[in-house]
């Protein structure tokens, strides 16, 4: 392998030749469990069709630690896990490595946490491709927390951070990319560019991603963890496959024998989950295809508090956020009831009956 | 002529740019948009694939507020998720990608990381790539849409996100492993551009009715080639504008907006 590989990126790139020496000098290592070790975890699993039906709070409790990697499920707003990472923020864990493709709200609450107290919930990095509301607007909380230097980035595309999931869940130390190459990214982030040991012509290579523990919620599931996704699946499948343990919400949890008439539908199946959790509109204000649509008051709420933060440094109103729909809350359906009905009704009708198979 | 507002014209000009039987991968907004125009236009064959997972949906529910709104797997023939969406379009099933960005250059290189201060420690970090930097990778044609600002079309990206033509030598992309062709149109509400073939460089093709190559050289820090065949943009008409407003994007999230 020619270990000079690489684009002609120094040609135009702005960053600083100390920060890209620095970077790519760094010897390797994964923001998380090495694939031996993740191996190691699956093979001393009990492998049983088990019962895995818990409360978030006994989930987190035993699952969620100081220092771990969280993989994030969903898609910027899309089937994203708010309902386990509201319990994250109440049971609070430090140093946290987070990795995902694309997230908006997930990652705000979770930076909104460590801003308000440091000493329960901290973020030390994150590799992602994005992170943002989309129409909604920038992450005011993403933005102060980079400018102020409090985190540590590694950038790749939606599809370099899919395919490093991807090559988790496949068991495999890396996968090659079409991608990354020719960007900056290349000189910054983890992958590496090689020569094809077959046709001699660059090819970028990202690194498995495997979470300490993946975080999805589906539409379905039995109490065993196999679980039915409708609409996007997002990296869903990759991510709690490539966890070392995987919490997961489920909208409705269904008979086995329903899994069983289907078997094709079960996008994760049950071995890779340790904790499912019957948790209705468990996205919310996310949408989740087939039962209901984004929240965007309440996205426009969070969103602007935190943007209020960012430009006057007062954080009276996003404690009172975190007071109001978190701390005060034991769980999510705490949460949920401060919902006027007719809100959560709206939601599942802005879904507009997307086709779902439960049976 | 009708009165048009800036997204109108680049909604517009977008659905112009697409050609009917292909596939378009789409960022939020105004890509959408435009290739819904199309799809009510001249392209009624032309399909969107969405990077959460889905190809070819009907949008009878609206537009998409998102890439991973659900309305945009509304009865898709093919729905998965980011790997089947980007694994197509490395294969080659992807004719256009369409994104945006903070910064471009004179080759079509494009910057949505960060503005100002450095990579570790931004002045203005931005979202990161999404999915921007593999569709500018990979699929086989790049059109981009930005605001025309001088602050916007630089001599030197902060940070490079989405690989043009790189420094413009004839093998820049071939030896960064992408398989896509590269820049094809860069979208703005005043001019639209193309790329020379010879020397890869942005060259103006068409500005809006009563500019000039000047004025709009005067919006952009690096020097614009200027296409021999200059034309003036085509406006929308006032069924055009009627699918827009009325049809598209009826609540005006995209549209109504006004430019700084």
């Amino acid at each position: 392998m020619n270990e000079k590989a690489g684009s002609s990126i120094k040609n135009i790139t702005s960053l600083s030749s100390d920060l890209i020496k620095r970077r790519q000098n760094k010897p390797f290592e994964y923001w998380g469990p090495t694939p031996t070790q993740a191996r190691k975890a699956a093979v001393n699993k009990k492998k049983g069709l088990s019962d895995k039906r818990t409360t978030l709070k006994e989930a987190v409790a035993k699952h969620i630690k100081d220092g771990i990697n969280i993989g994030i499920g969903g898609f910027v707003n899309t089937r994203v896990p708010v309902a386990i990472i509201h319990e994250i923020i109440r049971k609070g864990a430090k140093d946290l490595t987070l990795s995902f493709q694309s997230n908006s709200i997930c990652c705000e609450l979770l930076a909104g946490a460590m801003i308000l107290n440091p000493d329960h919930l901290s973020i030390k990095r994150i590799e992602l491709a994005w992170y943002g509301y989309e129409v909604i607007g920038i992450a005011p909380l993403l933005r102060h927390l980079t400018s102020n230097g409090m985190i540590q980035l590694d950038d790749y595309t939606n599809y370099g951070m899919s395919a490093r999931f991807k090559a988790a869940a496949y068991g495999i130390p890396f996968i090659p990319t079409r991608d990354h190459g020719g960007s900056d990214m290349e000189l910054i982030n983890r992958g590496k560019m090689i020569e094809c040991p077959f046709s001699g012509e660059n090819v970028y290579l990202v690194p498995a991603c495997h979470p300490d523990v993946g975080i999805v919620h589906v539409q379905a599931a039995d109490m065993h963890g196999n679980a039915r996704i409708f609409g996007a699946l997002c990296t869903c499948p990759e991510i709690a496959q490539a966890a070392v343990r995987t919490i997961m919400t489920a909208e409705v949890v269904i008979p086995g024998e329903n899994i069983r008439n289907y078997p094709n539908l079960t996008e994760i199946p049950y071995p890779v989950v340790d904790a499912v959790v019957e948790q209705p509109f468990g996205a919310t204000p996310g949408a989740c295809y087939g039962n209901y649509w984004f929240d965007m008051p309440h996205f426009l709420e969070f969103r602007s508090i935190c943007d209020e933060f960012r430009k006057t440094g007062d954080k009276a109103k996003l404690q009172a956020y975190y007071d109001q729909y978190i701390f005060s809350s034991e769980t999510f359906d705490d949460f949920l009831s401060q919902k006027p009905y007719k809100v959560l009704k709206e939601l599942r009708q802005k879904d507009g009956v997307q086709p779902i198979i439960l049976e | 002529m009708a009165e048009c507002g800036p997204f109108e014209m680049i909604a517009y000009t977008g659905s112009r740019v697409l050609e009917d039987e292909t596939i378009v991968f789409v960022g939020t907004g105004l890509p959408i948009i435009a290739a819904m125009h199309a799809q009510l236009t001249h392209a009624p064959n032309l399909n969107m694939i969405f990077e959460a997972g889905s190809l070819a949906a009907i949008l009878e529910q609206g537009m998409p507020l998102s890439v991973g709104d659900t309305r945009a797997f509304r009865k898709a023939p093919y729905a998965k998720g980011l790997c089947a969406a980007f694994e197509l379009t490395q294969r080659g099933y992807s004719d256009y990608a369409f994104i945006g960005g903070a910064q471009i250059d004179m080759y079509g290189n494009i910057n949505s990381h960060f503005q100002g201060g450095d990579y570790e420690k931004p002045a203005t970090r931005f979202p990161g790539s999404g999915g921007a930097g593999a569709m500018a990778a990979n699929c086989e044609k790049t059109i981009s849409i930005m605001a025309l600002e001088k602050r916007r079309f630089v001599n030197r990206l902060d940070f490079v996100t989405s690989i043009g033509f790189g420094d413009g030598s004839p093998d820049y992309r071939r030896k960064a492993g992408v398989m896509g062709s590269g820049p094809y149109r860069v979208i703005t509400n005043q001019a639209l551009f193309g790329f020379d073939k010879k020397t890869r460089r942005m060259m103006l093709l068409e500005v809006l009715p009563g500019k000039t190559a000047k004025d709009i050289q005067e919006l952009v820090e690096f020097d614009l080639l200027i296409s021999p065949d200059l034309k003036d943009m085509q406006m929308p008409s006032k069924e055009d504008l009627r699918l827009l407003r009325q049809e598209i994007d009826p609540d005006g999230y995209f549209l109504k907006r006004t430019v700084r």
